[in-house]
């Protein structure tokens, strides 16, 4: 098992690599600069040409990127341009804000996608089934900023039990994880009830009923339990989506995290927070990944035996 | 007699003493959401910021304030005279000011003040400014390198608030971020860049300036503002008491809030302007005929009236209506005028045919119309199409984002109309938008011309008074209206609402937005 990690962490360097280069080249690719955004009225040509040599961004591309990974390899992610102030301190005041909002949605979509999707499979073509996959469909639907607003009309104008928005108590995370999370419980509940009415059709399965083993110990005990590989796949996928990813969660709710410091950024071309902010969604993407890999390795021996 | 004045006088004495005695009692934490254009203002250094929020004028005081009039009024500044010939410049200083570290505010902080903008973004504040004398410790004078009448304006703007020189120097690069101190109503309590701002009140303040009623510490004990990018969020929080005061109410919102019980919206001058900007160097609009044809084609009132129901003004030269320049000759104001447009279209050589569409030499009439997405932008610019459509220009849209646009017109021949705003309280403005020196972005209408560099420059550099730059710069401003390099559209106002039970505050808002002066006055129910 240590030796399939060390080959899968391995793997990791080369893909970084070039995630840094496309990260690089994409977002100096884009057009526009930040220099517009803190010029003042007023400014000359001249006054402009110096603050764009200030930032470096006369140099020829590759220059820049070699400067910049130089810096980053030595943990120095660069100033933002415009917010004045290290990336690193800014992914610092915002990875929290994150993590909280994206782990709970997580867990919260975990926890309910699996049972509702165990108890669809389960009850198959009952109305208990019907209701909740239209549930499912409703949720992965509905745009998250419309039904934050939704929840936040409810919970929050009407019932009076949360605040509107902002980040001060932990009340203010209950509204934002539940419309995040009611996205992903639709995923999740989806590709559980799909993988165990697949399992439950294998010969296995069948034995199992033919041995005259109860229905819920097959159903939770085996098929649910071989039916988390997919889940544990698409999960893992999303780990990269918890940290940038609630963007619009984040505008309605009026909360810090790194998909708005992302965008914010992106809009004003402040290229070494965007920079950093992406290659902070990457890592992340690729720890997730390499954590679904293990979990399935686990679960799983021929997965690791493929390894050797 | 002695008496009676005795009594008199401890009489005023208790009545005053309750009086304070009475805010102090009623005085409460106030939470506010700061408009949407200063979300993010990344910094409380007022040297090198370029972006600033409104708390930045209660942190720091201004040697003057600027009234809606455009009348200067001292505040850490009681006097100043210029000489005739605009090169020097003595101010007199207010006497037992001290910054909320406890230093002193005198002549030496002038002096130390003044040369920390060289070399910064906001270096031309003071670039002509030669040199700064201590006379006595409350008076100093400003040699000047040329005369420069705005002076005043960039003083009573809020990049010109004064720092504690130890403060300043000791926090370094991080003066601002990490902390700001200031002599102002209200000390810098905690900062969270695109989160919120606390602010705590400076109970030793004695500033106020003659634009305020109260001239001493605030009434509000504790301010924190809030920054809500979500108009609907920023709403709610003030319908269910989350925050007390929105410091921008957006267009689409005014009605809604106004049905609210227990809700006051206000609405004053705007700062802001629409235009459309018209490339002059690509065909067909090299020709001033068709030039003012498309600007003559914007039907003004009808986009007042019905994007904005009747709130606001239209706008009909660049400048907004405050500015003093802006007041022009009437015969040059730039009006809705469909039949004028379509007359010199057809001198043009631009002949319509029987669908209305134009073209000349087989070439129809088809421009682009460039516009930033938003959905104000969208919809002003959707009417416009239809406007121009009306008198026979085929205008076809295209959205992108405010950094990628300004790219492009850089690249100077792929644009030849535009949807822009610009939100600004100088004529200077004229210059930056329409210098020779800055073609392709911000000169969007690519405009070189003779005359107007000689205007322009004479209107920058060429005024020793005010009242000549006014002249100067209304001369400018009209040979701008001349040539239709642009057609002005609408200018919007701004709105503030809060809640009636919370707050009351002032009626008249001396300024010409929702600053120090007014938060001095703001009194907590």
């Amino acid at each position: 098992m240590l030796l399939f990690i060390v080959k899968r962490l391995l793997l990791l360097i080369p893909v970084f690599l070039a995630i840094s280069v496309v990260i690089f080249m994409l977002v100096h690719l884009v057009p526009g600069d930040p220099i517009d955004s803190i010029l003042r009225v007023g400014a000359t040509p001249a006054e402009r040409a110096a603050l764009v040599a200030r930032y470096g961004l006369d140099q020829p591309i590759l220059t820049q990127y070699v400067t910049w990974f130089g810096k980053m390899v030595l943990g120095d992610l660069g100033d933002a341009i415009i917010l004045r102030r290290p990336v690193a301190d800014l992914i610092a005041m915002n990875l929290p804000h994150s993590l909280a909002l994206g782990s709970l949605a997580l867990v919260f979509s975990t926890v309910v996608g699996i049972t509702a999707g165990a108890l669809a499979a389960i009850f198959r073509d009952t109305w208990f089934d019907r209701g909740v996959m239209t549930l499912i469909l409703l949720g992965s639907t509905v745009p998250s900023f419309w039904l934050g607003l939704l929840m936040i009309m409810l919970f929050a104008v009407t019932l009076g039990w949360f605040p509107v928005s902002g980040a001060r108590t932990a009340s203010a995370l209950v509204l934002p994880v539940l419309t995040i999370g009611l996205g992903g419980v639709a995923l999740v509940a989806r590709v559980t009830r799909v993988a165990m009415m697949d399992i439950a059709r294998r010969d296995f399965v069948m034995m199992l009923h033919a041995k005259g083993v109860s229905r819920w110990r097959i159903e939770l005990g085996s098929v649910l339990r071989h039916a988390m590989m997919p889940v544990v796949t698409i999960l893992s996928l999303r780990i990269g989506w918890i940290l940038g990813g609630a963007v619009a969660v984040e505008f309605v709710f009026a909360r810090p995290g790194l998909g708005s410091l992302l965008i914010t950024s992106l809009n004003q071309r402040d290229y070494p927070v965007v920079q950093g902010c992406l290659l902070m969604l990457a890592i992340a993407v690729m720890l997730g990944t390499l954590l679904g890999d293990i979990l399935q390795a686990m679960m799983d021996p021929r997965i690791r035996e493929g390894m050797k | 007699m002695k008496i009676f004045a005795r009594r008199l006088l401890a009489g005023a004495l208790l009545s005053s003493t309750f009086l304070m005695s009475g805010f102090a009692a009623v005085a409460q934490d106030v939470t506010m959401v700061l408009p949407a254009r200063e979300v993010g203002a990344p910094t409380y250094d007022p040297i090198r910021g370029t972006k600033l929020n409104v708390a930045t004028t209660l942190i720091y005081d201004r040697m003057m304030l600027q009234d809606a009039d455009q009348s200067f009024h001292g505040q850490l500044a009681t006097e100043w005279s210029v000489t005739e010939d605009g090169m020097e410049w003595v101010f007199k200083l207010r006497p037992g000011v001290s910054f909320h570290d406890g230093e002193p505010f005198n002549a030496a902080t002038i002096a130390w003040w003044i040369p920390k903008f060289a070399g910064t973004e906001n270096a031309f504040m003071t670039e002509a400014i030669a040199s700064v004398e201590i006379i006595d410790d409350l008076t100093v004078k400003f040699t000047m390198k040329n005369p420069d009448p705005n002076l005043l304006s960039n003083m009573a703007t809020t990049f010109m608030g004064v720092p504690s020189p130890k403060a300043y120097d000791a926090m370094g690069d991080g003066y601002g971020v990490t902390g700001a101190v200031g002599t102002g109503p209200f000390k810098l309590e905690s900062f969270t860049v695109g989160q919120e701002t606390v602010l705590v009140r400076n109970d030793a303040y004695t500033s106020g300036s003659a634009l305020s009623e109260n001239k001493g510490p605030a009434h509000i004990a504790r301010l924190t503002f809030r920054e809500i990018a979500d108009d609907s969020t920023a709403f709610l929080e003030l319908k269910t008491g989350g925050v007390d005061m929105l410091l921008s109410v957006p267009a689409d919102f005014r009605t809604t809030m106004e049905a609210e019980a227990g809700l006051t919206v206000v609405t004053m001058p705007g700062r802001e302007l629409f235009y459309m900007p018209i490339n002059t160097t690509v065909a067909p609009f090299d020709d001033i005929k068709v030039r003012q044809a498309a600007a003559l084609a914007v039907n003004q009132p009808e986009i007042l009236a019905n994007l904005y129901g009747g709130i606001g003004a239209v706008a009909d030269t660049f400048l907004t209506a405050a500015l003093l320049e802006g007041k022009v000759k009437d015969e040059l104001r730039i009006s809705y005028d469909p039949d004028r447009a379509k007359a010199l279209l057809d001198e043009a050589g631009w002949v319509a045919a029987a669908d209305g569409t134009r073209s000349k030499d087989g070439t129809p009439m088809t421009v682009k119309l460039w516009t930033q997405n938003g959905t104000e932008f969208r919809r002003i610019t959707e009417v416009i199409q239809a406007q121009l459509a009306a008198v026979g220009i085929t205008a076809e849209i295209t959205v992108l984002d405010p950094a990628s646009i300004n790219d492009e017109y850089k690249k100077m021949t792929e644009h030849q109309l535009a949807v822009r705003s610009y939100s600004y309280e100088n004529a200077d403005i004229l210059d930056w938008f329409f210098s020779a020196e800055r073609l392709g972005y911000p000169n969007v209408s690519m405009w070189t011309d003779a005359v107007a560099e000689e205007l322009r420059i004479k209107a920058m550099t060429g005024s020793r008074t005010w009242d000549e730059r006014v002249v100067n710069f209304t001369a400018y401003h009209e040979y701008v209206l001349t040539q239709f390099v642009f057609a002005p559209i609408y200018q919007p106002v701004q709105s503030y609402a809060f809640t009636t039970d919370a707050l009351m505050v002032p009626e008249v808002i001396r300024s010409t937005r929702v600053q120090s002066q007014t938060f001095l006055d703001i009194m907590v129910k």
